[in-house]
């Protein structure tokens, strides 16, 4: 009897070139995107998304023309962040425009389309218990649709905040096998580290995409009166776990309540803050990338 | 996903693809030789595996819209999120050629007001298995058409000529 191999076609279901049209749509759309950078963690709460947010003005302030896909689909923040909540999106004969944050920073995020605050993403579906089964298939055609619909236009740098989890970095590689690479943030916590090493090695050992290098975040903390400054948390040593991994150490912000603020406001921490030590960070760490993406 | 003929080592053909009622697809197929056809019916999970796909089993007629997939299935959208954009029909309203199962799904709203005979049903039990789905469909948009809220043996008997059973 006839083995799957031996018979050409699927006998008119069409799934594998309905399946290629997608990724022919995706890939066109992406051919007009420089570099696309992934910014991952694996860990929760170390401030991945509020590190893509203000690398994404710094860049854009140096001229780069920047996208911003919020690949957090559960948990979307950049619409939040980069002040674009509650824009309205609109649809062109191109795709769907984006709306713009500042320095024409463009953004889409799940947040856009949710109707609340308190709103879960939620599909249809015969039984929301049983979710588990097929959520993940439904989140990666979300992130494909993204990608491959907005009009994004012309741009140096796509810049992707994806959600904790090893397992997230692969949707948006199966998606993109292209990515230039991605951009490892932490803090300098043991718990941290511990989970971050494992992210790395995930992206090393699958070969998903190069490892551009190791972000702290919360290094450290400086006091506003008296000026003493002291490391925020006692023990991770982020430079020498860099050195450990052969990974570049591309710099540490310190804490700032007022990035906190800012990022409250929907206004990026570093359009009114620039000169300050987080700010200055973030500049350098930007202008490295930028360095890293002239040499490619 | 491929069927081959066990009787006369053929591949077969996509031949129909009815649904989802009830959350459940019919895909027929049929060996071009022999004519022997087959029907794969999924299971709701089975069926939002293909949905989650965003795929149509037996291909589109039109090209997907710009975020169709996630406009189609997002449980709960924001009024005025999107601007300009024509109306895609959810699995649970409205039709269209757009969506795969919406059109199905509409009927399948329309068919929850009415109410089946107990003999009605027992009736339908006979009905092969791999059809089952098509006929309760056909009987129900029957029915609908003329206005009945309940589907009796005297209705399937109005039916019969019509699907042949």
């Amino acid at each position: 009897m006839k083995t799957y191999w031996d018979i050409v076609g699927d006998g008119g279901s069409n799934v594998a070139a309905q399946v290629e049209a997608q990724t022919a749509r995706l890939r066109g759309r992406m051919a007009h995107v420089r570099r696309k950078v992934a910014v991952v963690s694996g860990k929760g709460g170390v401030g991945k998304s509020t590190v893509t947010a203000n690398l994404a003005v710094a860049l854009a302030m140096d001229g780069l023309r920047i996208g911003v896909l919020d690949a957090d689909v559960n948990g979307p923040s950049m619409a939040k962040l980069l002040g674009v909540r509650g824009r309205s999106l609109k649809a062109g004969p191109d795709g769907i425009l984006p709306p713009e944050g500042p320095m024409g920073i463009k953004v889409v995020s799940m947040d856009l389309l949710l109707p609340s605050d308190e709103t879960p993403v939620a599909w249809h579906g015969p039984a929301q218990q049983e979710s588990f089964i097929w959520r993940g298939m439904m989140e990666v055609n979300t992130l494909r649709e993204f990608l491959a619909d907005t009009a994004w236009g012309e741009l140096d740098l796509l810049l992707a905040d994806l959600p904790p989890g090893t397992d997230r970095i692969s949707h948006l590689t199966g998606l993109l096998p292209d990515l230039t690479g991605c951009l490892v943030v932490t803090v300098p916590s043991e718990v941290s580290h511990l989970i971050v090493k494992k992210a790395v090695s995930a992206v090393r050992d699958a070969r998903w995409a190069p490892t551009l290098g190791l972000v702290e975040n919360m290094g450290r903390f400086t006091c506003k009166h008296c000026g003493a400054s002291e490391a925020m948390f006692p023990g991770g040593d982020t430079r020498a776990m860099a050195a450990a991994m052969a990974l570049p150490f591309l710099g540490s912000i310190d804490f700032d309540p007022r990035l906190a603020a800012a990022s409250d406001r929907g206004v990026p921490f570093l359009l009114s803050h620039p000169d300050t030590p987080a700010g200055e960070a973030l500049t350098r760490i930007a202008r490295t990338i930028q360095a890293w993406m002239e040499a490619e | 996903m491929k069927f081959v003929c066990v009787l006369c080592d053929t591949p077969m053909k996509l031949e129909e693809t009815v649904g989802p009622v009830e959350g459940s697809l019919s895909v027929t197929f049929a060996c071009p030789s022999c004519a022997h056809r087959i029907a794969l019916l999924t299971n709701p999970w089975e069926t939002q595996l293909v949905r989650a796909l965003d795929v149509k089993i037996g291909g589109r007629n039109t090209p997907p819209e710009s975020w169709e997939f996630v406009r189609t299935m997002l449980a709960a959208r924001r009024e005025g999120a999107l601007e300009g954009a024509g109306d895609v029909a959810t699995p649970e309203e409205g039709a269209g050629p757009r969506c795969p199962f919406s059109a199905v799904a509409n009927r399948a709203a329309e068919a929850a007001s009415l109410t089946w005979d107990p003999s009605a049903e027992e009736r339908l039990e006979r009905v092969p298995d791999f059809i089952r789905p098509m006929a309760r469909q056909g009987i129900e948009r029957f029915a609908a058409e003329r206005g009945y809220t309940r589907i009796t043996e005297e209705v399937i008997d109005e039916v019969r000529g019509t699907l042949g059973f």
